[in-house]
């Protein structure tokens, strides 16, 4: 499948942009590519990587839904994007380009290789790689409540991301301190929202991102997150406490509808 | 490995295992009589052949508790109907088996313990139960979901794939690991077939062989497949929803109905005359419905990194819907899908027998009658897989 989509996205950029395959997501392909679409190659540029996220059509789907959703999708997350990158404090990739009606996306790359063989730097590797020694490492630990951090941000300035998993968190290494900076990727299902309940949903689907792929670790994992996340409300006073007393309780709904509904058939 | 022969046939000269399944969760009755016979490649050298048991089906029998156009059945009305009808189902079934003694023959009753109905539940455990003291003959408590995944995977061979399970209570994405079936996504609100259902019901069309089915048909005659009514396409992550589709689509409907002109989606604003038919929306409903079933699905199998997917429970005999999946599957990975038709689809006691005996041959089965107390509520989940890797 992958050859026919590449075949696609070769066509589109044409031969002159190169273009290397690096996930295969269910919705989109990524690529890096070592060309900027709009600045000039010099020796400042050179060596740097960017992304190229492409949307595929789906056959499957009738072809009104099929358009209409890789358009949506594609202008909400550049929309949501170029908003994410103005608050302070939360960090998302940059936005270079984007063509709408085709489905793509230019964005700036992020993360780098683990040490030791573990992988690319995203959440899920990242907590794998300590998983094998000291679980509850000091480093895991700030990393977590950055995390919970920057969700918290995200929230607090009413955004929600949709597909909140570990995979979907890159890790940047830090420029002053020794750690990691958490950034948050993919925004194709994130949306504006102010409502409780998507925050709830957000939330939730985290959680048991974290508890299938870590389940030993998880309680303490999930706790330091909601902790990071926390903090970020009770800095806004009052009415954050208000929101994040919500907001949990919220949380702790769909928690229990999502795993105790009652289901006939 | 897994050693499906811990348990002996009753009689070991006969060398085979025969089991009674009882299903009555919703308004389906259903009876089987499978066979399983006693292989040494299920044995202690096998290492995971429980998708691959060599099933005999010798009765399969249905009855279906149907109500008018525009009702949906009620508990307890469909308790009644079960009470009346199960003891002769089953008199049938074991003729139809040829079972002449069923005390000496049978090796195991399995019936659903859950999720379903309380009221239809309780009066097929009933059954079972009955039958159990009179026959002397162990009983088993099934989890339908389960039934319904071993039954698919009995019949399509699948090894390992990704479930989607669409009924009409149920709405779940599946995947095996370490000895669950773990849900990866399912819908937040009503399920699939429940929507399909419920505007059935708003459209008034008929609930026989099952309002799914004849939405199938009438979208199938819709005349203008290149535009679609636009409806809400809501998933949530992995998860879906489809309380609002339903209550944008029945609105619709009934403005359709009523002539409601001020219907800008309807009727054409200068002639007043009608765009949209009860057969495009029936369409327009199934794409979009379907749509956001595979694309749930696409999401699992990106996550387990698997190639296969197999349809279960009701809705997963709709045609469209299987022919969607598979274009999915071919694309995504050169995959297959595996799907089952009406007979194995649908509710039926088959797939109870079939899982409750794997249960069984695991030496999983009811030491205490209050063991046997049915449940509303029993996740998917919940129920250790003992008889896979």
């Amino acid at each position: 499948m992958s050859e026919e989509i590449t075949g696609q996205v070769r066509t589109y950029v044409t031969d002159n942009i190169p273009i290397t395959l690096i996930s295969q997501g269910a919705e989109a392909v990524v690529y890096t590519t070592p060309i900027h679409p709009y600045l000039p190659i010099d020796d400042s540029t050179k060596g740097e990587k960017y992304i190229i996220k492409y949307r595929p059509h789906k056959r499957y789907r009738h072809p009104s839904i099929d358009q209409a959703l890789t358009k949506h999708r594609t202008v909400g997350e550049a929309r949501l994007l170029s908003k994410l990158s103005q608050i302070e404090g939360l960090q998302v990739p940059k936005l270079i380009a984007c063509d709408v009606y085709n489905g793509c996306l230019w964005l700036e790359f992020l993360g780098q290789d683990l040490p030791q063989g573990a992988g690319f730097s995203n959440l899920k590797n990242f907590l794998w790689m300590h998983a094998a020694n000291d679980p509850y490492s000091n480093v895991v630990r700030e990393t977590l409540l950055k995390v919970g951090h920057q969700i918290g941000l995200l929230h607090w300035n009413n955004y929600t991301h949709g597909d909140l998993t570990s995979s979907n968190i890159v890790l940047v290494r830090s420029q002053i301190v020794d750690g990691w900076e958490p950034h948050l990727i993919d925004f194709g299902l994130g949306s504006v929202s102010s409502m409780v309940e998507d925050k709830g949903v957000d939330l939730y689907v985290l959680e048991r991102a974290i508890m299938s792929t870590h389940s030993e670790f998880a309680d303490k994992y999930n706790a330091w997150i909601i902790e990071g996340f926390s903090n970020v409300y009770k800095l806004q006073g009052k009415a954050g406490q208000k929101k994040l007393d919500e907001l949990l309780k919220r949380f702790a709904e769909v928690r229990m509808r999502g795993r105790k509904r009652t289901m006939i058939g | 490995m897994v050693d499906l022969n811990t348990v002996s046939p009753k009689d070991p000269a006969k060398r085979y295992y025969l089991a009674l399944g009882l299903e009555g969760s919703a308004n389906k009755l259903g009876v089987g009589i499978i066979k399983h016979p006693f292989l040494p490649e299920t044995g202690a050298a096998a290492k995971d052949n429980s998708h691959d048991c060599h099933v005999e089906i010798l009765a399969n029998i249905r009855d279906t508790y149907v109500t008018p156009p525009g009702e949906g059945f009620l508990p307890r009305d469909t308790a009644r109907h079960h009470r009346n009808w199960c003891v002769r189902l089953i008199k049938r079934a074991l003729l139809e088996a040829g079972v002449r003694d069923a005390c000496a023959e049978l090796d195991v009753i399995c019936f659903t313990r859950g999720p379903g109905m309380g009221a239809p539940l309780h009066s097929v455990a009933l059954v079972a139960r009955t039958c159990s003291l009179m026959w002397q003959v162990p009983l088993v408590g099934v989890n339908h979901c389960v039934g319904h995944i071993e039954m698919g995977r009995e019949i399509t061979k699948a090894k390992n794939p990704v479930v989607l399970y669409v009924s009409g209570g149920n709405t779940q994405v599946i995947a095996y690991s370490d000895h669950r079936y773990r849900i990866f996504g399912e819908t937040l609100d009503v399920a699939v077939g429940n929507c399909l259902d419920r505007f059935a019901r708003t459209l008034k069309i008929p609930n026989a062989p099952s309002p799914g089915y004849n939405i199938e048909q009438l979208a199938s005659q819709c005349k203008n497949k290149e535009t679609l009514v636009e409806l809400p396409y809501t998933v949530k992550g992995m998860d879906l929803s489809m309380s609002g589709i339903l209550a944008y689509i029945d609105s619709l409907a009934k403005d359709l109905f009523r002539g409601n002109k001020a219907n800008k989606v309807l009727f054409d604003k200068k002639t007043g005359n009608t765009k949209v038919t009860v057969e495009d929306l029936c369409y327009s409903l199934q794409e979009n419905l379907f749509a956001m079933l595979v694309e749930i699905t696409e999401r699992a199998m990106a996550h387990v990194n698997a190639d296969q997917v197999l349809i279960v429970g009701g809705v997963g005999s709709n045609a469209r819907l299987q022919e969607m999946m598979a274009l999915m599957c071919h694309d995504r990975a050169r995959g297959r899908v595996h799907a089952t038709d009406e007979r194995f689809c649908i509710d039926n006691g088959v797939m109870i027998a079939q899982a409750g005996l794997l249960q069984y041959r695991m030496g999983n089965y009811v030491k205490d009658l209050s063991e046997t107390v049915v449940t509303q509520k029993f996740r998917t989940d919940e129920v250790y897989v003992s008889w896979r890797n």
